[in-house]
């Protein structure tokens, strides 16, 4: 019995705990630095699972991408074009289901438009979706004509964002839900298995009989639908929808999952490990707004700590 | 009862307007294993490609074990009972060996899910299948493998289709000599269990060890099909290199070691290798024998300024230089060919004359442009000097065969003007022909006054070509060893 715990325990790549680590790291270091700001207290905790529900959620469909060596720069304004859709069909016909749908729709038609012209017409999905980005952004000005739109449907903002059952709010119980259905697609099921193939070695993955534009299609597909649903649940947890929601999540979602151990060249992904690099990237958010910091000396150092941490993790791959 | 495996009769094929396959009859017996040979780019991956569905015939028939076929694709190959292991392999590194050999079908599942357990303990008995359960297992993530083990995966996961007919392309190119044997003991089992085997290979000697028969083709068109027992090797050879080829050697010049030398290591030492000393002479091809793994690709690499010199030092004409990197290397005169040329020798995608200028067009522009005509000429001239087989300057090297490649390659460097040559591997899953014709390139190079260093796998050749040879072995090189060395001494030192 001794021998097989201790030969398991050789097994486990230390190395690849790396996102652990500095998880850990990141909570120590602010327990102390703001132990008397709160930083621990119950409630700042849920905030924080609050505001990373978002850019967890997009984290776990930016791992599927990542893990077919494709990218997308296009979801920050799905979630916008997404949200602006739903509240506006929410507030027309007040049907709940109509305006999810609609909404969720919204991604898969930019999904679908994305991964057929990467799978199909052979363009570097970074240009595809850079394009896109631009597309779908300038629909959603057009379409919302720069204004907020408010929701006062409460059974939406209660389902939402906004509700909470008992203490625990409402998006952290959609963000472990979405967290283990993705980590078991990813892990457990043929599909998973033929994503990470095509990532490890396209040719291969073909040879193998995977239909790799297939893969590769679905992948784009599932990251704007999850994207798509991230945009409702901000106008429901903000109570309305805008065109900038979404614009700063670009860079915090494609940090997360290469913190969380996806390798940006395919073949290797871990929801979970995702799930860990979002909630860093909130908590070092949460922390910055604690400090004290300004807006712009906020996005100064998230971009710097998104450099220095994605450095890190990339170095310790590399040993 | 229909006695063959596999009759396909008048296969025709032709890419882009180009014919590569006329009218090729291509039988196999049941139960044999049978060599299909011939010259790179004579159209033996594209035969079996079109056999496996990869390709579509563009005329002719096949047949299996009697039956007439039409298969569009490799899953109705599969279907069809023919299975193929590629020559790049085609196994995912980043996956086990488990996970790889059921990736197609993912055939044991639970629920929705995929059974690991089940997964591996079925990977297992393939791998007992074929004898190799003691160095392999399930779990092992395939790049920890050597690459002669993941052959050995390659082979189990085509097992896991039970197929009746299985092509191997060129599996011991990249395999050690204790490799190869290993893989001939797993052909022996699966052609006992009755598996009809095609076995392409450069390897002329081995196919008298393991095949029964034989099929040469040359320029898209059978020239012969026999049992083994009715040719011997000096026919194949023949035969391979249209009756031009044999053994090309040449005389040694002598009294080359008496100037002084071009390019010398003093006590060299990296993270890999240790205290190595070597000197080349102008004139002289130095061969550098040893087995994978022995430090010999990481001399060169020290030599070309890519791994940092921790102690000793690089002479260059007696005078001591400090290689940072390489471009410090083509600075003073250093040219590496490397060992891999798809991945670090060319960009396959541009042509052979983007390829071929690369590390010259600083000095063909005029003003800040490329001079295209005084490229034209320069590309043209190398052409034809290397007989490079290529449709135009204007082709995509990607589509050459491998030796013509190899040729560009070596070309690229000589036209850099460099002094000293490093060569690693150079006739690497190079056809006979092809690899005379580097070697007379290098060796006109070295003829007027330049250096070559030359590490490979094939001992025959570095004791036909070289003036000089060093021993190679865990990161320590052996003292000069000049004249007459047999492939035989060889293959006995570097153990």
């Amino acid at each position: 019995m001794n021998t097989t715990l201790m030969e398991k325990m050789k097994q486990v790549k230390w190395r690849e705990l790396v996102i652990y680590y500095i998880f850990l790291g990141v909570i120590l270091l602010f327990s102390i630095l703001l132990f008397d700001k709160g930083f621990l207290s119950g409630s700042n905790l849920m905030n924080i699972a609050r505001q990373t529900a978002m850019t967890s959620i997009m984290a776990i469909g930016m791992t599927f991408v990542l893990s077919t060596g494709e990218i997308d720069l296009s979801f920050g304004s799905v979630v916008a074009l997404s949200s602006i859709i739903t509240t506006k069909i929410l507030n027309s016909t007040g049907s709940i289901l109509l305006a999810i749908v609609c909404g969720l729709a919204v991604g898969a038609v930019i999904g679908l438009a994305n991964g057929l012209l990467v799978a199909k017409m052979n363009i570097p999905s970074f240009l595809v979706t850079l394009g896109m980005n631009g597309i779908v952004l300038g629909l959603a000005r057009w379409v919302s004509n720069l204004q907020s739109i408010p929701v006062n449907n409460d059974v939406f903002t209660f389902i939402f964002g906004s509700g909470d059952i008992g203490p625990i709010p409402i998006l952290f119980v959609w963000t472990v839900s979405l967290t283990i259905i993705g980590h078991l697609l990813l892990k457990k099921t043929p599909y998973g298995r033929r994503v990470l193939a095509t990532g490890g070695n396209k040719i291969s993955a073909m040879y193998s009989g995977i239909k790799v534009p297939n893969i590769k299609i679905s992948v784009m597909l599932l990251n704007s639908v999850m994207a798509a649903l991230a945009g409702i649940l901000y106008s429901g947890r903000l109570h309305g929808a805008r065109y900038t929601l979404g614009e700063n999540d670009v860079m915090i979602v494609i940090a997360a999952v290469i913190i969380g151990g996806t390798s940006m060249n395919g073949g290797k992904g871990s929801v979970v490990g995702s799930l860990l690099g979002a909630l860093i990237m909130g908590i070092l958010n949460n922390g910055l707004i604690l400090m004290g910091f300004s807006v712009d000396q906020q996005m100064i150092f998230r971009g710097l700590i998104i450099i220095v941490s994605v450095a890190l993790t990339m170095r310790e791959k590399r040993k | 009862m229909n006695e063959y495996a596999i009759e396909a009769k008048g296969i025709e094929i032709g890419f882009n307007g180009v014919k590569i396959l006329h009218d090729v009859d291509f039988t196999v017996r049941k139960g044999e294993v049978h060599a299909l040979v011939g010259p790179n780019g004579a159209g033996k991956s594209t035969l079996v490609k079109i056999l496996n569905g990869v390709y579509h015939k563009d005329a002719g028939t096949i047949s299996l074990y009697g039956k007439p076929y039409e298969y569009t694709s490799p899953e109705e190959a599969l279907q069809a009972g023919i299975a193929m292991v590629f020559q790049d392999l085609s196994l995912i590194p980043t996956m086990t060996v488990a996970q790889n050999i059921f990736l197609k079908s993912i055939p044991f599942r639970f629920g929705p899910f995929i059974d690991d357990k089940a997964s591996a303990k079925h990977a297992l008995e393939l791998l007992e299948r074929i004898g190799v359960n003691a160095e392999i297992h399930p779990d092992d993530l395939v790049s920890d493998l050597s690459i002669g083990q993941q052959q050995l995966v390659e082979i189990s996961k085509a097992l896991s289709n039970d197929p009746k007919i299985l092509i191997l392309d060129e599996p011991t190119a990249s395999l050690s000599t204790s490799e190869i044997e290993r893989l001939f003991s797993v052909i022996n089992t699966l052609k006992q269990k009755g598996i009809t085997i095609i076995y392409i290979t450069h390897y002329l000697q081995d196919i008298f060890k393991i095949c029964d028969g034989v099929t040469m083709i040359r320029d898209g068109r059978v020239l012969f099909s026999k049992s083994t027992k009715e040719i011997t090797l000096d026919q194949l050879v023949a035969a391979m290199t249209n009756d031009q080829g044999g053994k090309i050697s040449w005389e040694h010049v002598q009294g080359l070691r008496e100037t002084k030398p071009l390019l010398e290591a003093k006590n060299i030492t990296t993270h890999s290798i240790s205290n190595v000393s070597l000197a080349v002479y102008p004139g002289e091809i130095v061969g550098i024998a040893g087995l994978l793994g022995s430090g010999r690709t990481e001399l060169l690499r020290a030599l070309f300024g890519i791994d940092p010199i921790v102690k000793g030092e690089i002479l260059l004409d007696g005078k001591p230089i400090i290689l940072h990197s390489t471009s410090d290397a083509i600075e003073h005169g250093i040219a590496l060919v490397p060992e891999n040329r798809r991945e670090q020798g060319l960009v396959l995608d541009y042509s052979v004359s983007e390829n071929l200028i690369m590390p010259i067009v600083h000095r063909i522009k005029r003003l800040l442009f490329v001079d295209e005509r005084k490229k034209d000429t320069i590309v043209k001239q190398y052409i034809k000097q290397l007989g490079v087989k290529t449709q135009g300057p204007g082709q995509v090297v990607r589509y050459l065969s491998g030796g013509n490649q190899q040729k560009i390659v070596v070309a690229k460097f000589l036209a850099s003007d460099s002094r000293v040559l490093l060569l690693d591997d150079p006739t690497f899953g190079v056809d006979l022909q092809a690899k005379h014709e580097i070697m007379k390139i290098i060796h006109a190079y070295a003829a007027k006054g330049n250096a070559v260093v030359m590490v490979s796998s094939e001992f025959n050749e570095l004791a036909d070509y070289c003036d000089s040879i060093y021993v190679m072995k865990r990161g320590k090189l052996s003292e000069c060893l000049s004249g007459s060395m047999t492939e035989d001494n060889l293959l006995y030192m570097v153990q």
